[in-house]
């Protein structure tokens, strides 16, 4: 088996221990990432040396004004993209060193996704999306707990709908159930609820908070909201490529305030 | 809407390219077989000239509208030439293709299915001959003869070798005294060309005549004059002039090469066929895609009117640019075709590239004929899309399948049924049954075309089983985008269906016919062995020789001649026998009368088979009158009646005593005899050995061989067929591609989620090449069931002499299907490969 899949010890410590209320050690982290678009005259650096650590069993939001390399860094982090320079570790994975067969095995095997829009494949019905990872991986999802995953975001009678059968609010729950469902380490959300109307958007927001929560699960979510970050344990700021600071235990106030200076 | 419809097809050059291929392809099978006949006339033209010569004038029998042609007498020659005006006269002498053939110093004789082996005689006028010589000497006496160059130098004939030659009257000894060149640089095509001298080559064919008597005029001859004086020399002749015998000659091949056109034709129609199902599919594809964009135009004040044209004004730019390329690509199919045929022996003339203009008018035509055809319905369809659909988000939906589509689909299926119901069992004339079969075929294929959407999703579902258990859920996704769009998936199968419902047909009706034969053979033949010859040139003292042999038992060549009839005096033609041999030979069953009983009370006995026994009546002892080609007639007294027609294939079976008496032809078609009892197994096969090796043009046959043998040519015919076939196949196999390049374009976001999500690159690739493969097993199967249909409606159809029962070949079939499914595989290659390699986030964006 390849090194990408297997869990190395001190993360299942972690995990064990995670059960508890103590504080975790980091599930992710970016460490002097840097990304480079284009050269010469046109280049740009979307990530230009950030040092990031994600918390384990905590939801952590990633804002920033437009093209402040919100979305670079996410998918630098899920292993869809590679960094310029600098290290990326999942756990104690650094992705750096993996190939693309291995990265296709991390984000299959111990990242979970949910995108803005078009998260689902159109031909396959609720339950099938969100067994697909652990299908395509050829594990036999573990019944309960999706079982659980599927009530906790309330999607039981929609099951067999197709997605162009389920309204934008209910496709989203699919998404974050298909997340959930393989137990990953990681979940990142890039913009979940930009789509969504604010009622509807903040029921996503719910069930990923009762996940984190209840669950345990960790989760990285990009966002401009305010009212979305709250929901965060902390939110980390970018701004041109640049991480420019942190702020635990956000309210959408204190989230509006921090911008504000940024800025500044 | 011009400005955009040429900005359409600039930005999205990929579709453009994938649509433009299928019309190139179309075109370029139309070309080529237009450039291959136009370049094979070309050539034959000039040969044509070759032969004719220096001929001014040329004397010959008039054709009677009845029996063969005869001979003139030797004498004429010389009156000929005594004639006013004539310079100089000349005998023609020629045999029938291959009917003389030399033996080469290693004993293999040269095919009779390669270029044509020709003896004529040798004519020391140069005007009046189409042959100089190159080295040696002309052939002058009995026992030498000459041949061209380039035949002698292929088959390995030295000038002063000494060769046997097979003849009409036997095996003979020959000098080969001369080497020759036919016309100025003897393009001989490949044929083998001999020369004899007059009297030999008379001799050999057991004719003492002429053909006829070619004439040069003398200088400043009046020719009117001297074609009167000519024609008046001897009675039943006619005077020819130069251009009469070069038109006429190019006729004579022209007709061949017309046949060989109107196959390549016929081919092109159903490449035409196939590809208009596949350029239909992409402009449908390339319009579905264009949904949210054709919406925009709407909202932004475009009108349908508008729309529809921009679509027919890229179909427009696409026939016009695809065609031009058809054309070239042509030209190139031509050459690649000429290559191949020469590969399979049939020896293809160096031909100069014909592209005529009615090659150019006919390519446009059909290039942008199609394009527009095909482009019709999704234009229409692209005028229909409304305003909201622009400010719709999400993939759209799969269509369902429309009941007008059903209910059309329905009609066409019936009316293409009723039209080759008609075809083939109430009309009459070539031409009738031949049109409304292609029609009654091209309806039912478009009719299961409209239909077999809805057989599409439940049939790829059953189909994908095996993928689903092996593949997981790269399987099962597979399987669901196989069904996800039935329009789509049935017209891509489609293309493919219409090829392998034409392989299944041919090998049903090939099965049915084999299989009649060796039933035929297993009841009917009691003879022991059945001697043929390939080139139809039977040895004429092979019975003889046989008929002295005491090992044989009884032996009857067969013999076949047209004779009139009846009151309406209608042409028939009659088999000829040693009638009291037969029944040693065949089992005819006999229902009355008798075969042999005859012999000494009937002069003029005759068998009838008993379907024309009961259509006049007929029983022993009345009589039938014949008028013979030779201008003989007979009364022929009724000795029997039989029942087995497949045997003898004709309704009257003669003895050969009447055949000798009236001077019907004495060629045998083939022969049969039977050993005497006691003679073992070595004997018999020294016998065979013996006759094998005196004359070598023979087969030799067991009726077990035999029945083999004639299956070996339905089956060649069948690999002809199938030779023809698989391009429509191949054709099948790019829109297959075509259209999976298309959807995995289509489905970009789909597939970069697929791969966020951890699915692996060959679990990708595996999932679009089992997509390929279901799409290529529907369409194998919609396939195998229309042929096993069109298969069983010939056989009903055939004449029951041919066949009458219908036989499937299930596991060549099912190999069919095996090899259907694996090419959708490969067909996949392509797009599986490049959607693999789409890099995620790209994907995601797109
Ligand atoms: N593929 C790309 N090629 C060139 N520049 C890119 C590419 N992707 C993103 N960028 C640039 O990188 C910067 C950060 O982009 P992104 O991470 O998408 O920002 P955000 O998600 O915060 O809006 C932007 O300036 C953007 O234009
Ligand atoms: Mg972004």
């Amino acid at each position: 088996m390849s090194r990408s899949t297997t869990v190395p010890a001190p993360i299942i410590a972690a995990a064990r221990a995670s059960v508890g209320p103590e504080p975790t050690p980091a599930a992710a982290a970016a460490v002097g990432a840097t990304k480079v678009y284009g050269k010469g005259d046109t280049v740009v650096r979307a990530l230009d040396g950030v040092d990031v650590t994600f918390d384990k069993g905590r939801m952590t939001a990633i804002m920033g004004p437009s093209g402040s390399g919100k979305s670079t860094l996410m998918h630098c982090l899920a292993g869809l993209d590679q960094l310029t320079s600098g290290q990326v570790v999942i756990g104690s994975t650094d992705l750096t060193q993996l190939n693309e067969r291995q990265l296709t095995q991390l984000r299959r095997d111990r990242i979970g996704f949910i995108f803005q829009s078009f998260n689902l494949i159109p031909t396959l019905n609720a339950a099938e999306n969100i067994r697909l990872p652990m299908d395509l991986a050829g594990t036999t999802p573990d019944a309960r707990w999706v079982e659980h995953v599927i009530a906790t975001v309330g999607l039981g009678d929609r099951l067999r709908h197709r997605p162009s059968e389920l309204s934008g609010g209910q496709q989203q729950r699919v998404a974050v159930a298909r997340a959930l469902a393989s137990r990953p380490e990681i979940v990142f959300a890039d913009e979940p609820t930009g789509n969504l109307d604010s009622r509807t958007g903040a029921e996503i927001l719910g069930f990923m908070a009762r996940a984190v929560v209840d669950l345990g699960q960790t989760i990285v979510m990009v966002t401009h909201d305010p009212v979305a970050a709250s929901y965060a344990d902390r939110v980390v700021f970018l701004a041109d490529g640049r991480l420019r600071g942190q702020l635990d235990h956000p309210t959408p106030d204190t989230v509006l305030d921090a911008m504000r200076n940024l800025g500044q | 809407m011009l400005r955009l419809t040429l900005k359409n097809l600039a930005g999205n050059r990929v579709r453009f390219a994938l649509t433009a291929f299928a019309v190139v392809l179309a075109v370029s099978f139309v070309v080529s077989s237009f450039v291959l006949t136009d370049g094979l006339r070309q050539q034959f033209d000039g040969l044509s000239a070759e032969i004719v010569g220096g001929t001014d004038l040329m004397v010959r029998p008039v054709e009677p509208d009845f029996g063969e042609i005869p001979s003139l007498p030797g004498s004429l020659v010389a009156e000929v030439a005594a004639t006013d005006g004539v310079a100089a006269a000349a005998p023609v002498v020629g045999t029938p293709d291959n009917a003389i053939r030399p033996v080469p110093p290693d004993g293999e004789l040269i095919s009779t299915n390669g270029p044509p082996q020709v003896a004529v005689n040798w004519v020391d006028d140069p005007a009046l001959s189409s042959f100089t010589l190159v080295e040696g000497r002309a052939p002058a006496a009995d026992g030498e003869f000459a041949m061209d160059v380039d035949a002698a130098a292929t088959h390995g004939f030295t000038l002063g070798g000494t060769y046997d030659v097979l003849t009409p009257t036997g095996t003979v000894s020959e000098t080969l005294t001369g080497l020759t060149r036919f016309g100025a640089d003897n393009a001989t095509l490949g044929a083998t060309l001999m020369q004899f001298p007059t009297a030999s080559l008379q001799r050999l064919t057991g004719d003492t005549g002429v053909d006829s008597v070619a004439v040069a005029l003398a200088d400043g001859a009046d020719r009117g004059a001297v074609q009167a004086a000519l024609a008046s020399l001897a009675p039943g002749t006619e005077v020819i002039d130069n251009a009469t015998l070069l038109s006429e000659q190019q006729d004579g091949f022209n007709q061949g090469i017309s046949i060989m056109g109107n196959v390549l034709l016929g081919f092109a129609a159903v490449s035409l066929f196939v590809s208009i199902f596949i350029i239909y599919n992409t402009f449908a594809i390339v319009l579905g895609q264009r949904t949210r964009e054709l919406g925009l135009l709407r909202l932004v004040g475009a009108d349908p009117r508008q729309i529809r044209r921009s679509v027919l004004g890229e179909a427009l730019v696409i026939g016009i640019v695809s065609s031009l390329l058809g054309i070239g690509a042509g030209a190139l199919v031509a050459r690649g075709l000429t290559a191949l045929f020469d590969a399979l022996g049939a020896s293809m003339p160096d031909m100069a590239l014909v592209i005529s203009a009615r090659t150019v008018i006919v390519a446009l035509v059909v290039g942008i004929g199609a394009t527009m055809i095909s482009a019709v319905g999704p234009a229409r369809k692209a005028a229909r899309v409304a305003p909201i659909v622009a400010l719709r988000d999400g993939a759209a939906a799969g269509t369902s399948t429309g009941r007008v589509r059903l209910a059309v689909g329905t009609l066409i299926l019936a009316a293409g049924l009723a039209a080759g119901g008609t075809g083939l069992f109430g009309a009459s004339g070539t031409a009738t049954v031949v049109s409304l079969l292609g029609l009654g075929a091209a309806a039912v294929f478009i009719g299961v075309t409209l239909v077999s959407p809805v057989v599409a999703v439940p049939v790829t579902r059953v189909l994908s089983w095996p993928a689903r258990a092996t593949a997981g859920v790269a399987g099962r996704l597979a399987g669901q985008n196989a069904g996800r769009n039935p329009q789509r998936t049935a017209t891509t199968a489609a293309a493919l269906m219409i090829g392998l419902a034409a392989v299944t047909m041919a090998l049903v009706v090939g099965e049915s016919v084999k299989a009649e034969l060796r039933s035929t053979v297993a009841s009917s033949v009691t003879a022991d062995y059945i001697v043929t010859e390939p080139s139809g040139n039977f040895p004429a003292d092979l019975a003889a020789t046989l008929d002295a042999s005491p090992e044989v038992a009884a032996v009857s060549g067969f013999r076949y001649e047209e004779v009139r009839t009846g009151a309406a005096a209608d042409e028939i033609e009659v088999t000829g026998a040693r009638l009291t041999e037969v029944p040693a030979l065949f089992d005819l069953d006999v229902t009355q009368g008798s075969l042999t009983d005859w012999a000494g009370t009937v002069a003029d006995p005759v068998a009838v088979a008993e379907t024309e026994a009961v259509r006049l009546g007929l029983a022993p002892g009345d009589t039938v009158g014949m008028d013979f080609g030779s201008g003989q007639h007979r009364d022929l007294t009724v000795v029997a009646v039989f029942a087995d027609e497949y045997v003898v294939e004709s309704p009257y079976l003669l003895d050969l005593s009447t055949w000798d008496a009236v001077g019907a032809s004495d060629a045998d078609d083939f022969l049969s005899f039977s050993l005497a009892d006691g003679v073992d197994g070595a004997r018999a096969a020294e016998l065979v050995a013996g006759l094998t090796a005196a004359y070598p043009q023979v087969d030799v046959d067991t009726p077990g061989q035999f029945a083999d043998k004639v299956a070996g040519f339905v089956d060649q015919a069948l690999t002809a067929v199938n030779a023809m076939v698989a391009l429509a196949v191949v054709i099948a196999l790019i829109g297959i591609a075509n259209t999976l390049a298309l959807s995995v374009f289509e489905r970009t976001r789909e597939l970069g989620l697929l791969r966020a999500v951890g699915m692996t690159r060959r679990q990708l690739r595996r999932m679009i090449r089992l997509e390929a493969t279901l799409v290529a097993l529907f369409g194998a199967a919609l396939g195998v069931v229309t042929g096993l249909g069109f298969g069983w409606a010939a056989v009903i159809a055939l004449p029951d002499t041919i066949t009458e029962t219908v036989a499937v070949p299930g596991t060549r079939i099912a190999v069919l299907v095996a090899v259907a499914g694996v090419a959708g595989l490969l067909a996949a290659w392509g797009p599986a490969r490049r959607a693999s390699r789409l890099d995620v986030l790209d994907a995601i964006a797109a």
